[in-house]
């Protein structure tokens, strides 16, 4: 008997023109030598948007990218979710104006949500609800976040680990015998609201709106400078939060599908940086081969690493049909959600 | 504790030899800021299975000190 499941059919990634080396950082940041900001941070560039490029522009050429690929086109769409935390507009929903300009039918429906470093496995599970209960063939999930225009160009905390980057991911329907299993899924998720101080940029929307007082820069203990309106993160504390809930997210989804790590062959986790991803190897006990980093060339794209991190591996010819995948985000919020993925 | 002082010169960058309880992070000779001690925090976690908390290693002032704390969190 045939079943409807959701499936990725293709992804495709944008990076917009700029890049910020580390040589460029290093210039800035004395204490910081370009050698020790990639031995560290396993990142050698990130890519800024331009001043006047915002995440739905950025999301528009991720898109166009998917379709120039030719596997999905823009009349295929019928719904479109777009992560982010940097939206073109208080209102309208940034999905809806690229639904009108990608050429996507008036019969589409299209949301934003509001989420970084777990965002990408959040929309798998509602592009995979909508195609499930046949409310949608094909979702177009977009994720897109311009951090960089959050961070203070003197705070080299944040600004060494963030890149800004698009993804555009085509979850489609396929209709196959029930016997073949879902593709994306099952899922776990969690949240933790009490960690929200702790990754935030704090003025700017109605809880403590910007002005002259929110714009003061301060210097901290490590000299970074950042004001209200800046990015924060307290990288120890968001360190403690991943070591202790990711290896837990990950135990919870391979106790909710009988499996065991050996059932695995990747955990595709989200890209924060290669210290942290080295830590949480470390901690889930498994070898490095079946952890990927792939920070190099992009740095921490927020909801599009995951997505750019399969595309990556794709490319590289590492994914093979049969291939069963751990996805887990975590950050901001504090969120954070693990599916399985079958290639 | 030799996987604890091996880790601390990685993140430190200086010589193992030179790691002791003794050790003073402010010295200058090392560098102690905050990338090192968000990793102290793994390598702690790695080593003894505790969580240390940013704000207690940022007041460190030597080895002993984290020290300290690890006996501390491993004792509750």
């Amino acid at each position: 008997m045939n079943k409807t499941f959701a499936r990725i059919k293709d992804i495709a990634i944008y990076y917009p023109q700029k890049v910020l080396s580390n040589d460029e950082l290093a210039s800035i940041y004395p204490d910081w030598p370009a050698a020790k900001i990639l031995e560290k941070t396993g990142i050698s560039e990130r890519h800024i948007a331009a001043i006047d490029q915002t995440a739905g522009d950025l999301a528009f050429e991720a898109a166009n990218n998917l379709f120039t690929q030719g596997e999905i086109s823009a009349s295929d769409v019928d719904f479109i979710i777009l992560c982010t935390q940097a939206p073109d507009y208080v209102l309208p929903t940034t999905a809806c104006i690229l639904q009108d300009r990608l050429g996507i039918s008036r019969q589409a429906g299209a949301l934003d949500i509001n989420l970084g470093c777990s965002g990408f496995v959040y929309g798998l599970s509602l592009a995979k609800g909508l195609i499930e209960t046949n409310s949608a063939r094909c979702v177009l999930l977009l994720t897109a976040d311009t951090y960089s225009k959050y961070i203070n160009p003197m705070d080299k905390s944040v600004r060494t680990l963030f890149g800004d980057a698009a993804a555009a991911t085509a979850v489609i329907a396929v209709d196959v015998d029930q016997s073949c299993g879902e593709f994306i899924g099952p899922f776990v998720f969690g949240t933790d609201g009490n960690g929200a101080k702790n990754l935030i940029v704090e003025a700017g929307s109605y809880r403590l709106p910007k002005t002259a007082g929110t714009a003061i820069e301060v210097t901290d203990d490590s000299g970074n400078v950042r004001s209200r309106d800046d990015l924060y993160m307290n990288g120890a504390e968001v360190m403690s939060f991943s070591l202790n809930e990711v290896p837990k997210a990950v135990d919870a989804l391979l106790v909710k599908t009988n499996m065991s790590k050996e059932d695995i062959d990747f955990f595709v986790l989200h890209q924060a940086n290669k210290f942290m991803l080295d830590a949480l190897r470390k901690k889930l006990k498994l070898p490095s081969e079946k952890i990927p980093i792939l920070v190099e060339d992009s740095g921490n794209t927020v909801s599009s690493t995951i997505p750019i991190a399969l595309f990556k591996m794709r490319k590289q010819r590492q994914l093979i049909e049969g291939n069963r995948l751990m996805l887990v985000g975590f950050g901001v919020g504090y969120s954070w959600a693990a599916c399985i993925l079958n290639i | 504790m030799s996987e604890f002082y091996e880790g601390m010169a990685e993140i430190l960058e200086i010589d193992l030899i030179k790691i002791s309880s003794d050790f003073e992070l402010h010295s200058g000779e090392a560098a102690w800021d905050s990338l090192a001690i968000v990793s102290t925090i793994a390598l702690a976690d790695d080593c003894f299975g505790v969580m240390l908390e940013g704000k207690a290693l940022a007041g460190c002032r030597s080895i002993a000190d984290i020290e300290k704390l690890i006996i501390i969190l491993k004792k509750v």
